[in-house]
């Protein structure tokens, strides 16, 4: 190497310095620490069994454990689908011409701009057993006591938590899915229609596997931002037992502080349970990217 | 063109009419009982519309109702707008400073471990946000982060790191060097070139990637939530604490007005300057 190959070099690690730093120290440093305490190093509260796994092995032998496992994936499950069903309609509808387009496109964002917690508001005012539906159904002369309404919040069914859910991310896949059809164009759609392809077709085969890039990063921020969610559960959900998030924060608050290494083995499984879905769903995706020969 | 094909015309079919409709009175339409609830003194159920309003309570009343409340420093609305501006400006321009040199160079130059990098940058993005803020907490109560501005701002840059190196990146890409190379042709010294013709071609994608990252920042709820421990309050925390217990009072929806306009100031704002293209960047491809 060179004298100027290694200046030029020692000048790139440099800037990437600053980012390296906050990625390593902080992100990587945290998911480390959150291993170890979850390993039984925690010496700060004299507690240094390291490695010991009784920690996960009390968490996971509890069966709530694994109803908290179930409740967090079926929500982030099925809000993921839903918005993405959602999502990719109203992208093919928008690259339509339609008067008041322009506003449109203002205002479907909308939900992409403000917090969850706003959208938790919405879904409590519309969808509580005092909320707008129930009193339009009153209206209806179907009920005459708000404790006749079906209870949607608070159940372990996450109607609430879904529909949150579907209410901000369908902008998100909108969106992606949107630049996506934008940057392909119509022309392969236009040759299969001339070569006699109908509508459902022309979708499945010949548009979807265009989009599918956008439609994977946009699915797979959304389900783990599902899955690692706190305030939507917390507020909307059906209560004990809780979506492993909020698992986790309950034992790191609780008064017994050896809890909170109990917590950090809860988060350590969030961790990995996400980790081996998206990578799994990653790897799915190559090997049908490599199928179609595209890389 | 045949003429029942309804994917190729232009025009919209009546169901993506019904649809369109449909989801923009999902999106907005809860928007109006928060509005009317704000202005509410009393609207007991069943009745479509308040029987009691605000204005007509306001004088009687020795406290501040409604928008009285939420506008007064009791409500501590003001507190948690200033902090949440503050926090998303700080994080962008720190943001900003680390992420544009990365950008460069994983535009224009190779390295070793370059894909490697791009895929740890993409990271955050995958890696569920409670799992973080609780790892983050843990190290920052023994620093003495926790609670305080400087431990909400590192905390918020995990996040949004990878959105503007992505977005910075594309913006280097669609550069080209044809102008910085004849302004070194031409005798510019580096950092003259770096002020004077770089950055002005950059500024549009700077400015993009500024308002995204600062709208990411003022939307975070979980890390400022576990890592302020209730000392630094912002926008998306102060709605939580209205709203933890599952009902939405008068105050409560006033509150949520409030969280909700620096969004839609920021959709106005952006439509300009953010294309709609950044987002549909693939991943670790």
């Amino acid at each position: 190497m060179t004298a100027r190959e290694r200046r030029t070099r020692i000048l790139q690690m440099l800037q990437l310095l600053p980012i390296l730093s906050v990625l390593v120290i902080l992100f990587g440093g945290a998911l480390v620490m959150a291993l170890l305490q979850s390993l039984g190093f925690a010496p700060w509260f004299g507690i240094n069994t390291f490695p010991d796994f009784s920690h996960f092995g009390s968490l996971w032998g509890s069966q709530t454990f694994w109803v908290s496992l179930w409740l967090t994936l079926y929500y982030a499950t099925v809000s993921t689908l839903l918005a993405l069903v959602f999502g990719t309609i109203l992208a093919l509808a928008l690259i339509k011409a339609f008067p008041g387009k322009w506003l449109y496109k203002y205002l479907y964002k909308l939900p992409l701009m403000i917090p969850y917690t706003v959208g938790i508001a919405l879904a409590v005012i519309m969808l509580s057993s005092g909320g707008v539906l129930s009193r339009i159904v009153a209206f209806a002369g179907l009920i005459d006591d708000p404790g006749q309404f079906p209870q949607i919040l608070k159940t372990h069914y996450g109607w609430g938590i879904i529909a949150v859910y579907v209410w901000k991310q369908t902008p998100f896949i909108t969106l992606a899915v949107y630049a996506v059809l934008l940057g392909i164009g119509r022309e392969t759609e236009e040759a299969a229609a001339i070569l006699g392809a109908r509508r459902g077709a022309i979708f499945f085969r010949v548009t979807l596997p265009q989009i599918l890039p956008g439609i994977v990063s946009s699915t797979l921020i959304c389900f783990a931002f599902n899955v690692g969610a706190f305030e939507a559960p917390f507020i909307l959900g059906g209560g004990f037992p809780d979506t492993l998030p909020v698992v986790a924060w309950r034992y790191f608050n609780d008064a017994d502080y050896t809890l909170q290494l109990q917590g950090m083995a809860t988060v350590v499984s969030i961790g990995i349970v996400a980790g081996v879905i998206l990578f799994a769903y990653l790897w799915v995706y190559r090997r049908y990217e490599r199928r179609m020969g595209r890389h | 063109m045949s003429g029942g094909n309804d994917t190729l015309s232009m025009r919209l079919s009546p169901f993506q009419k019904i649809y369109l409709l449909l989801v923009a009175g999902f999106i907005v339409g809860p928007f109006l009982p928060v509005i009317i609830q704000s202005l509410a003194f009393r609207w007991a159920w069943p009745e479509l519309l308040p029987g009691t309003w605000w204005l007509e309570q306001r004088e009687k009343s020795m406290l501040p109702l409604a928008w009285d409340y939420v506008l007064s420093p009791y409500s501590r609305v003001w507190e948690a707008t200033v902090n949440t501006v503050f926090i998303g400006l700080v994080v962008t321009a720190i943001c900003l400073a680390i992420c544009l040199p990365v950008a460069r160079l994983l535009a224009r130059e190779s390295f070793a471990g370059k894909s490697a990098f791009e895929f740890f940058l993409s990271l955050p993005l995958i890696v569920p946000e409670a799992a973080i803020g609780i790892a983050l907490l843990m190290i920052f109560i023994r620093m003495g982060l926790a609670g305080t501005y400087a431990g909400i701002i590192i905390a918020h840059l995990i996040p949004t790191i990878p959105y503007m190196v992505r977005m910075l990146t594309a913006v280097y890409q669609g550069l080209g060097r044809d102008f910085e190379e004849q302004a070194m042709i031409l005798g510019a010294r580096p950092l003259q070139i770096l002020w004077r013709v770089t950055l002005p071609m950059l500024l549009p994608g700077v400015v993009a990637g500024a308002l995204f990252t600062f709208l990411v920042s003022t939307n975070i709820f979980l890390l400022t939530f576990f890592l302020g421990q209730g000392q630094v309050i912002t926008l998306p925390t102060l709605l939580f604490s209205k709203i933890s217990g599952g009902n939405l009072d008068t105050t409560a929806a006033g509150i949520t007005l409030i969280v909700t306009l620096p969004g839609i100031i920021l959709l106005i704002i952006s439509e300009r300057f953010i294309k709609e293209e950044a987002f549909g960047k693939g991943f670790g491809s």
